[in-house]
């Protein structure tokens, strides 16, 4: 008896130990993670040195052949140069809205949290087919946008039809869903001590001073993450420029992951494709690593060591 | 609290678990090993798993090809095509399944380009359906085709309704049937005679050329301010830029890609370049929809014929009696005209040939339920006559007589076309089959095109480039 008490006490012990709570909870995350994400990730290095392709049974290793292919795709290129200039116009763009309207947002009112659920809303729908067909249909020859243009007097754009101009409408896209940097702006707003503001209207600062040299050295930290994170999924897009453009035209909307995505499912060289993603993975970690390094320099941390 | 209220909790499903696999230790093999015995020896103990069959559902027990009667069978079928065939189609399969109470057969319809992407994941994966669609390029899937001729050979599908000839243009080489056509088909140009006539522009004869094509399509954008044309979606590659090879020089000498389809079938890649110059001035000028156009022209029902902002645009003539019907309604007559030629007496370059078949997949696991199905599409008046040769005129001679007894206009508009195209001389042998990898080359071509429009390269270089891409194929 007394020996079975025993173990009843350590079966419960082991139960609740912080631990098996821990990852009894964090199961399933775990699963899906190493399923869906880590699997394929190391499968997927692999066959970026084969020639691998879908049905094939049978694949064989070329080495760098794939990589070094990479450099002579003018399509490659292309997409490469587009995707970085979506990146930079849509990514600043984006936080600019979710930090002004986050400011606007500040404010004590009983509207606030309505306002800030309405501008919210876009992030929840914004990755859907759905919307990127409503997009497509503002943005059409015969659309909403152009048959307002046409009401003012203006001159209608065609905006698909036109290799410089097809990316703005997928730019503007991305800039609409700024809910979510806006919520961990206003979050980051709130933890900013009020002392400070005080202390500075009683020395004379303006409006602008307090907002350049309080709020937002105090916001930097939260600025850096929403950078960071923003930038790795602007170089992941790939709804709008699929649903929307299809790339076109002349390869002018050919976002670097729809580029991977045609090459591994419509032309099937998924070996190749798994080449591009793994070259992907390096330029965001150069250019992540580049943000973290310069951020010694503007952001600023409470803690004062730096 | 919590903690303990965690602890019960998982002990509990443990122990739910562990009793759960006790229960199942004992009485599933029962269930379970019987049946997998059937799937690989039918012949073996057939007392005991008749009751086995009864407990345990449509599953490993009907493995064995040859599904005895009145027993359970899931099919899986996909297609691609329009609103108008996905109604039909799916109209047609519960009629087959009234018939046929055992069979259920789910279906997936898609565009055509989703279908192939679709079709190549579940190719990776073993689980193409059961029956599938297939057109032109059903060589890159060649792996996942039955060949159907031992269920021809049993009488499992009827052929006794089917000329030889018919049955030939989904043969390969060999002699291996690899589907059963679902219609003969041609490409032509759809048009509204009314948009003709209104810009002034002669009706398209049998024998125009491509120089006619153009000044048509310039002459009536400048009249009505219309597309002369309209889009030149992915089939175009085929219907127009293939064809123009194929218009050029005696009757056969020429061809895109070669007849054992493994090298190009002509030299010199300048042979492209008038076609292509052609087109870019057509969109150039607005005669024809620029990229951002064309993205909007999902099917065929919606195509700028159609909406009544084009005055042509390209079909296979299966799709014809739709858009004729759709027309119809508006008050607007479409007509068919042959596609342009090079010369007036120079070849035509088209041919009649398969629209598209059905195919029994390898992975399927009722392939003789397939096949049964299959021969019921082509060979059943009744189904046909709701289908209504949507997807080609039938092979079937009984099927066919049925439909043009009471062919509507659009339709007999389409048979009087095919005969017309029937007449014209066409090369002892054709290859109509396009080479794996030939998706990539369109949408360079495709990009080649837009890019001249740019001003960015010339169409000689386009041209060059096209050819260059379209022989790396076979490389």
């Amino acid at each position: 008896m007394a020996e079975k008490a025993e173990k009843t006490s350590a079966f419960s012990r082991f139960m609740n130990s912080n631990q098996t709570v821990g990852y009894v909870f964090a199961f399933p995350f775990i699963f899906g993670f190493i399923c869906f994400s880590f699997i394929p990730i190391v499968t997927s290095f692999y066959y970026s040195f084969t020639d691998y392709s879908m049905g094939s049974k049978t694949l064989t290793y070329v080495g760098f052949k794939n990589f070094l292919q990479l450099f002579s795709d003018d399509v490659f290129i292309k997409s490469l140069g587009i995707t970085i200039k979506y990146v930079l116009l849509s990514v600043p763009l984006k936080l600019a809205f979710a930090l002004l309207v986050a400011f606007v947002l500040t404010r004590k009112s009983n509207m606030v949290t309505l306002y800030r659920s309405l501008y919210y809303v876009p992030s929840l729908v914004g990755g859907s087919v759905a919307v990127a067909l409503v997009w497509k249909q503002l943005f059409a020859r015969k659309g909403l946008i152009n048959v307002v243009l046409a009401d003012m007097g203006l001159k209608t754009v065609n905006w698909f039809g036109d290799q410089k101009l097809a990316l703005y409408p997928l730019i503007l896209m991305t800039v609409w869903q700024f809910g979510s940097s806006m919520i961990i702006f206003a979050a980051g707003l709130k933890e900013i001590p009020v002392t400070y503001y005080e202390a500075a209207r009683i020395d004379g600062a303006n409006g602008p001073q307090t907002f350049a040299r309080i709020t937002l050295p105090c916001l930097s930290p939260i600025i850096l993450y929403n950078l960071v994170m923003q930038t790795i999924q602007a170089f992941m897009s790939f709804t709008q420029a699929f649903v929307i453009t299809q790339g076109g035209p002349n390869n002018g909307t050919m976002l670097y992951a729809l580029n991977v995505y045609n090459q591994a499912f419509k032309y099937n060289h998924m070996g190749y494709a798994c080449a591009m993603s793994w070259f992907m993975l390096i330029v965001m970690s150069i250019i992540t690593l580049v943000i973290f390094k310069t951020s010694r320099f503007w952001v600023f941390s409470e803690g004062g060591e730096d | 609290m919590m903690k303990k209220l965690l602890v019960t909790l998982l002990s509990a499903s443990m122990i739910a678990g562990m009793t759960g696999c006790a229960g199942s230790t004992a009485a599933a093999p029962a269930a379970a090993q019987p049946a997998e015995e059937t799937a690989e020896s039918p012949a073996e103990d057939s007392s005991e798993d008749a009751q086995e069959a009864e407990a345990s559902e449509d599953g490993a027990e009907a493995d064995t090809a040859s599904a005895a009667e009145g027993e359970p069978v899931t099919l899986r079928m996909a297609w691609w095509g329009s609103q108008t065939r996905h109604d039909i189609t799916v109209e047609v399969i519960e009629m087959y399944e009234k018939e046929n109470p055992n069979v259920k057969i789910e279906y997936e319809f898609y565009d055509f380009d989703s279908y192939f992407t679709k079709l190549k994941t579940l190719v990776a994966s073993d689980q193409v359906w059961d029956i599938f669609q297939l057109g032109g390029n059903f060589p890159e899937y060649l792996d996942k085709i039955y060949y159907m001729n031992e269920f021809i050979d049993s009488g499992v599908v009827d052929t006794s309704g089917i000329s030889n000839a018919y049955l030939k243009i989904t043969q390969d080489t060999e002699g291996n049937q690899i589907g059963l056509s679902n219609g003969l088909n041609t490409y032509g140009i759809a048009y509204d005679v009314d948009m003709f006539n209104e810009a002034g522009v002669p009706l398209p004869t049998d024998d125009w050329t491509w120089d006619d094509f153009a000044d048509a399509a310039m002459k009536i954008h400048e009249h009505t301010g219309n597309f002369g044309s309209s889009g030149f979606t992915s089939s175009e590659f085929i219907s127009g830029c293939s064809t123009y090879i194929a218009q050029q020089g005696k009757v056969g000498e020429n061809s895109f890609f070669n007849l054992n389809l493994d090298g190009m079938g002509f030299d010199d890649a300048q042979m492209l370049t008038p076609y292509i110059k052609m087109r870019a001035d057509l969109i150039k000028a607005g005669a024809s929809p620029d990229a951002g156009a064309e993205m909007e022209i999902t099917d065929i029902e919606n195509d700028f014929l159609v909406t009544g902002e084009a005055a042509m645009t390209w079909v296979a003539v299966n799709q014809f009696p739709t858009i004729y019907d759709i027309c119809a309604q508006e008050g607007r007559t479409l007509a068919l005209a042959t596609v342009p030629r090079v010369k007036k007496d120079g070849p035509s370059g088209t041919v009649i040939q398969s629209s598209q078949m059905l195919c029994v997949s390898q992975d399927s696991q009722y392939k003789e339920e397939a096949a049964k199905f299959i021969s019921w599409f082509q060979n059943s008046v009744e189904c046909n006559n709701v289908l209504k040769g949507e997807r080609g005129i039938p092979i079937n001679d009984e099927v066919r007589k049925a439909l043009e007894a009471e062919a509507t206009d659009g339709q007999k508009e389409m048979y009087d076309y095919v005969s017309l195209v029937g007449t014209f001389e066409t090369p002892e042998k054709i290859n109509v089959l396009s080479p794996a990898g030939q998706d990539e080359v369109v949408d360079n071509y495709r990009n080649y095109i837009q890019q001249v429009v740019a001003g960015d390269i010339t169409p000689e270089e386009a041209a060059d480039k096209t050819y260059a891409d379209a022989k790396k194929l076979f490389e």
